[in-house]
């Protein structure tokens, strides 16, 4: 399993939309109900569905879920079945 | 409670379409370039802009835009550094607003605590903490209320005292201090807080906006102050929510104020903050607390930082109120 694909329920629950089908190139442009509050919930939700922390510095400049998905990989996160 | 009159937030409010017709929040210059370097680096904040447009118009816009213009200039790097210390410190809040969501109680801290992590550490309150509190006040929406308050409701009623003398309790970036000295050509300002940050940061407003001959700051904590002279008018803007003991501080402002003098009184209630420790659950008891310190309020205003998204959320708020003694 992809870092996507573990991740897509996650997406699906905090934008409420469950046909959501989560690329590496959609950006908050391209979701509806993406906006701040939606973000951080998004940000907690895989906080702690990963284990990690993430800071300030590890969220900005993610221009899109490719770059949130590199991120997530670059501190070590490894999507079930894949270890 | 002696409540004479409630403030309605919202009463600017202006019809979108109208205002698009006459200008675009593009056309304000310091607004746009703030916009520009927030929205590169954290996307999803771009509709607080055009919202807070919306609803407020051309005052908030011109009045944002001078903020920018005097406080910044053209210093891009320092615009640039001012947008992400507010991106990273709305991140900073938001998250501890959905945790606090789910537990409903704020992260044990003491003002010790508090106080060495946030208002002593300088890096953090220069890079993060002051410019976020900066522009919230006019990208927040229950800030911009506040401050619209504050201008309707306290600045007529000051005027009418000859060459007042205003103390600024708390005085965070500046912001109000700078507000008084601009309104009130007469007045001066004394600031007070614990923090040398925030009282250079202060100094530097003032500086900037040409009013440092009618103010002084003092460094320290006002409950082991030995001066006696009372003031006019006492300030202290979320101050509260800081403290481990608010009676004992508002006791303390009441002391600063003469009889019959007035105040500007706020509080943040179900707000997260790295640096809030005492928890505020609604307005009341705040206004509870005031009163036990022997103030008399004149008016209030309550006002959310946003909808709730469904029934049940907790939004952290703001409560402001004029008293007098």
């Amino acid at each position: 399993m992809s870092i996507i694909e573990e991740l897509q329920p996650i997406f699906r629950s905090v934008f409420e939309d469950t046909g959501l089908i989560v690329t590496r190139e959609m950006s908050a442009n391209d979701v509806e109900n993406w906006d701040s509050l939606n973000h951080i919930t998004l940000i907690v939700e895989i906080e702690l569905h990963t284990g990690l922390t993430l800071t300030t510095e590890d969220l900005m400049n993610l221009a899109n879920v490719g770059d949130f998905i590199d991120m997530l990989e670059s501190k070590g996160f490894i999507p079930n079945g894949a270890g | 409670m002696n409540r004479e009159r409630t403030y309605v937030a919202g009463h600017a409010l202006h019809d979108y379409n109208a205002i698009s017709k006459v200008k675009m929040i593009e056309d304000y210059k310091y607004i746009n370039t703030l916009k520009e370097f927030i929205c590169s680096k954290f996307p999803y904040f771009m509709g607080g802009f055009d919202r807070q447009y919306a609803k407020f118009g051309d005052d908030w816009a011109s009045a944002f835009n001078k903020e920018l213009e005097v406080f910044f200039g053209s210093d891009e790097d320092r615009i640039q550094s001012a947008a992400l210390g507010y991106g990273a410190f709305c991140l900073d809040s938001m998250k501890l607003q959905v945790e606090f969501n789910k537990t409903l109680e704020y992260r044990n801290k003491t003002y010790a605590e508090a106080s060495s992590e946030v208002y002593q550490n300088r890096d953090y309150m220069f890079g993060l903490y002051l410019p976020g509190i900066l522009i919230s006040h006019y990208l927040w929406e229950h800030h911009y209320v506040q401050l619209k308050f504050y201008e309707k409701e306290l600045i007529p009623r000051i005027a009418e005292i000859s060459n007042p003398l205003i103390y600024d309790v708390g005085v965070g970036t500046g912001f109000y201090t700078k507000e008084y000295l601009r309104r009130l050509k007469s007045s001066q300002v004394t600031g007070f807080d614990m923090s040398p940050h925030s009282l250079g940061h202060t100094e530097m407003m003032v500086e900037r906006w040409d009013f440092s001959e009618r103010y002084q700051s003092r460094l320290g904590d006002i409950l082991e102050r030995d001066q006696t002279e009372v003031c006019d008018v006492i300030n202290s803007i979320e101050v509260l929510e800081h403290l481990e003991n608010p009676v004992d501080f508002l006791h303390g402002l009441n002391s600063m104020l003469r009889t019959g003098g007035l105040g500007f009184i706020s509080a943040a209630i179900n707000a997260p903050n790295a640096d809030h420790i005492y928890l505020y659950r609604n307005a009341d008891e705040v206004a509870e607390q005031i009163q036990t310190a022997d103030f008399t309020i004149l008016s209030q205003t309550v006002d959310q930082a946003y909808e709730p998204r469904k029934p049940g959320d907790i939004v952290p708020t703001n409560a402001a109120f004029v008293v007098t003694k």
